[in-house]
């Protein structure tokens, strides 16, 4: 088929699944673990994709001692010459964008959460998701990040390996290995004890409230971890492709990865990293799709979208508890008790 | 400043936001859900219009049943394919909001395929028409030509109010509507069909903001994002009703509007704000709502006031 690039393909597949994979997450702590309607994470991907880019596009033109504005054509050619000088720079502000943009999107997470959280959880959806759309509005309109073209030419942390499709597959790894940190970081998050209060406030929050706990508080702190994961989502994203546009962050992604969520499994890390496996690898598929048939009667991309929606209903009409049901919290008490009543069993 | 340009936008505005926002708070007040497909009756009622002027009708007293029962029509389908099997298997509020998602997407990128196809039937671009009803005379009112679509605007809306009003205080359907609203486990035990009642329910809201998407794009433009980008300002007028009170959310509809013309045009005279940041004036009066006069206990929450829970130590 055309030589079609397996390698290429997968490597793109792999870093989009990453990607997805850590926004999944992030909204499984949200949806699965605390029953929090965040309809707005593309906002949160958006500021940390941003944050990278700005960042990075003016330290660069700062070190280096150019000065122009940041969207300009002279300063895309300019960052295209200095990216491979300094490989510690680089790699520095990749480090460093990382740890900033957590910070700073979770903060802006916790601000916007502060109010709407004490209201009910419908409002939570309501407030963030048209927070997202105000941003995109805003960041259309804002000229010093380059209005509707966005910023491009951002450095890539890898620049200084000659051979792309090597950079691509070390990135790539990147990508994974962050993801696989989130994992672990949720998975011990979701089976602490403030796991469990997590689970005791979606399921029953008169209880908790009786208990002693401060709701709102509980709530607000998953939200700015939340958050601050799903900035990390959009610093990758900002490195990978290499530019950032506001066209890139409809509420369509934030729809993904919900999609995401939910047919994996609700409250289940492995659910989630399923799920976004498998409609990343079919969004691939239908982008090379795209490209072998341009003149369809109906563009495949609407198509995908109605799936999309669809599987997001059914889902939820026939199997809401998704591909990888909610597992029992473990904890080392439990385990231990689980061994012990086992060996009985058998004996 | 302000001349009349931004008096007559903050009326008809208003009035359209009123049309589209009373739904709203009225779908949740009976069924206890936050309802995204909100969004796409608005589009799909622009577009029957659209598809309608280019078939050739061209009088707005047809057009507008038809919108209306377009919307109605999907509005009850919603109910009967996601929202009534998921409410019998007791799915809570959160749930059945992320299936109004779900079905919002759907909509969304039906409409979409939709115009792509219609687009290749009708060869016009679809994408962003403006549709006019060419029976519709002029009238110059002191200098102002005011487009015959304004006054008809005012008369379907005073009509759709007065006859919402009248149904829901006089008529026993509304009687109905309203005891379901204040409590559906007494009201069914009292013999209403509650079933029955959600469903006109549903069809009222869904036509109503079909209506409204409609009048929205007679004045402004259709595009298959008409909907979405009324989502924040619908919501913010919705929330100042409290999701509770329809008086209040109508009264809401024209503070919005007049936030977004009047006090926009000053902030643009006085401070030199561009006038990009308008959706910024209904998201600081959505945060401001939610801080100074909350909604409590709504969306399924439990209400917490804003004051400070003492731990006391010992």
């Amino acid at each position: 088929m055309l030589g079609f690039d397996v390698i290429g393909f997968l490597i793109s597949w792999l870093t989009l699944f990453g990607t997805y994979a850590i926004l999944s997450m992030s909204l499984n702590l949200e949806i699965g673990f605390t029953g929090m309607a965040d309809f707005g994470k593309v906002a949160f991907y958006g500021i940390g994709a941003y944050l990278a880019a700005t960042i990075t596009a003016f330290t660069f033109l700062f070190v280096n001692g150019i000065k122009c504005p940041l969207h300009s054509v002279e300063a895309i050619v300019a960052l295209k010459e200095c990216a491979s000088k300094n490989p510690a720079l680089n790699v520095s502000i990749f480090v460093l964008c990382i740890l900033i943009t957590f910070i700073i999107t979770g903060a802006i997470g916790y601000l916007i959460s502060y109010p709407t959280l004490r209201v009910g959880p419908a409002f939570l959806g309501i407030t963030v998701l048209s927070f997202g759309e105000l941003l995109r509005i805003f960041m259309r309109h804002f000229e010093p990040t380059g209005g509707t073209k966005g910023l491009a030419g951002i450095p890539h942390p890898l620049a200084w390996i000659p051979d792309p499709r090597l950079r691509d597959g070390i990135y790539a790894a990147i990508v994974l290995v962050v993801m696989l940190l989130t994992y672990l970081l949720s998975e011990k998050i979701a089976n602490s004890p403030f796991g469990r209060l997590m689970r005791t406030v979606r399921d029953d929050e008169i209880a908790t409230l009786c208990l002693g706990k401060h709701v709102p508080r509980i709530k607000a702190a998953v939200f700015f971890l939340a958050s601050g994961l799903a900035g990390i989502a959009g610093v990758l994203l900002a490195y990978y492709l290499g530019s950032v546009n506001p066209d890139m962050f409809v509420p369509a992604v934030t729809f993904n990865v919900w999609a995401m969520v939910i047919f994996g499994g609700m409250g289940n890390n492995k659910g989630a990293l399923i799920g976004s496996a498998i409609i990343t690898f079919v969004d691939r598929i239908s982008f090379v799709v795209n490209l072998l048939f341009p003149q369809a009667i109906i563009s495949p991309d609407y198509i995908r979208w109605m799936i999309v929606g669809l599987l997001i209903l059914i889902t939820l009409l026939f199997k809401p508890q998704g591909l990888m049901p909610e597992t029992p919290i473990k904890t080392l008490a439990l385990t231990a008790v689980a061994e012990e009543s086992g060996g009985e069993e058998n004996a | 400043m302000i001349g009349p340009t931004e008096v007559l936008n903050t009326i008809w505005i208003g009035i359209i936001y009123m049309i589209i926002a009373l739904p709203l708070t009225l779908s949740y007040k009976v069924t206890r859900i936050i309802n995204f497909v909100h969004i796409n009756f608005i589009t799909i009622g622009a577009y029957v219009g659209v598809i309608l002027f280019l078939l050739g009708v061209n009088s707005l007293l047809l057009v507008i049943p038809a919108s209306f029962l377009f919307g109605a029509a999907i509005a009850v389908l919603n109910h009967f394919i996601a929202f009534s099997p998921l409410e019998k298997r007791g799915a809570n509020p959160v749930i059945l909001m992320i299936a109004s998602l779900g079905l919002w997407i759907f909509y969304k990128y039906v409409v979409y395929a939709f115009l792509d196809l219609g687009q290749k039937v009708f060869r016009t671009n679809l994408f962003s028409v403006i549709p006019r009803a060419t029976s519709l005379p002029d009238v110059s009112v002191g200098g102002y030509v005011l487009s015959g679509h304004f006054f008809a605007a005012i008369l379907v809306a005073g009509v759709i109010l007065g006859v919402l009003y009248l149904l829901l205080s006089k008529t026993s359907v509304g009687r109905a509507i309203r005891a379901v609203a204040d409590n559906p486990t007494l009201a069914e035990i009292s013999g209403i069909p509650k079933e029955r009642v959600v469903s006109i329910t549903w069809a009222l809201c869904g036509g109503m903001a079909a209506v409204g998407g409609l009048l929205w794009a007679v004045f402004a433009i259709a595009t298959p994002e008409v909907g979405d980008a009324l989502i924040l300002q619908i919501f913010a007028v919705s929330v100042i009703g409290g999701l509770e009170s329809l008086l209040w959310t109508g009264i809401g509809a024209f503070i919005i509007s007049g936030a977004e013309n009047i006090l926009m045009s000053l902030l643009n005279a006085v401070l030199g704000v561009p006038v990009s940041f308008r959706p910024f004036i209904s998201f600081s009066a959505l945060l401001l709502i939610i801080l100074v006069k909350p909604p409590l206990g709504a969306g399924g929450g439990l209400p917490y006031r804003f004051k400070i829970v003492r731990h006391y130590k010992r």
